[in-house]
C-alpha cells in the first residue's frame, strides 16, 4: 500500500489534484459533486480521479451510483502517517 | 566469425531510429511529469523516477546522435552494420518503446 500511495500520490500526472481529493474525502465523505465545487475542478475530473483511487483501494463508494458518498477505506486509513507525509507539500 | 557486410540492411536502421526518437520523446514527457511532482513534493520516490528518465533520455539522445548526426559514427551506422546486428538493436529499441508506452499510459493518468 505504501508503494501504491506514492506512485498514485506522486508519480502520476494527476498525482497533485488526487492528494487534494484525498484530504477533502478524509476531512469530510461527500459525492463527486460537492468534492468538484470544494477543490474548483471539473466534475468528469473529479471522477476520473475518483475511480483511480477506488481501483487501488484508496476510497470506497457508499450509496447509490447517483449522488453517492466517497469515503477513505481502512486501509488507506492505517496507512495516514504516510498520506500525511505526501500531504505536508501539497498547498 | 564475423556476419558477413551488407550494404543494404532494410528496414530495419528506420525503425530502429523511429523507436528511439518515439523513446526520447516518451522520456521527455515522463521526465517532466516527474520533474513537476518532485519539484512538489521532494519525495525520494519521484526523485528516483526523475532521475530514471534523465539518464534513460540520456542515453537514447546518444544513439539517436550516433545513428543520426555525428558524421563519423552516423555514416558507418548506415553503411558498415550488417542486417543481422540492426534488426538485434532494433528489437532492444522497440522493446523499449513498449515498455515506455506503457509506463507513460499509467503516469499520463
Amino acid at each position: 500500500m505504501e508503494a501504491v500511495l506514492w506512485y498514485v500520490l506522486t508519480g502520476t500526472r494527476g498525482g497533485p489534484n488526487r492528494v487534494r481529493l484525498l484530504q477533502a474525502i478524509d476531512e469530510r465523505p461527500r459525492n463527486a459533486n460537492q468534492l468538484a465545487e470544494a477543490l474548483d475542478l471539473d466534475y468528469t475530473t473529479i471522477r476520473h480521479h475518483l475511480d483511480v483511487l477506488m481501483d487501488n483501494g484508496m476510497v470506497q463508494k457508499s450509496g447509490g451510483d447517483y449522488g453517492a458518498v466517497y469515503l477513505t477505506t481502512d486501509q488507506v486509513e492505517h496507512h495516514w502517517e504516510t498520506v500525511e507525509t505526501i500531504t505536508e507539500r501539497v498547498e | 566469425m564475423w556476419a558477413p557486410l551488407q550494404t543494404d540492411p532494410g528496414i530495419w536502421p528506420t525503425v530502429a531510429r523511429i523507436s528511439v526518437s518515439a523513446n526520447v520523446l516518451l522520456l521527455a514527457v515522463l521526465g517532466a511529469i516527474w520533474a513537476r511532482n518532485y519539484w512538489q513534493f521532494r519525495s525520494k520516490h519521484t526523485l528516483g523516477l526523475l532521475v530514471f528518465s534523465i539518464l534513460l533520455l540520456a542515453e537514447n539522445a546518444l544513439a539517436l546522435y550516433y545513428y543520426m548526426i555525428d558524421p563519423m559514427l552516423a555514416g558507418w551506422f548506415a553503411t558498415a552494420v550488417p542486417a543481422i546486428a540492426w534488426r538485434a538493436m532494433m528489437l532492444l529499441h522497440v522493446l523499449e518503446t513498449v515498455a515506455l508506452l506503457f509506463l507513460a499510459w499509467v503516469t499520463w493518468d
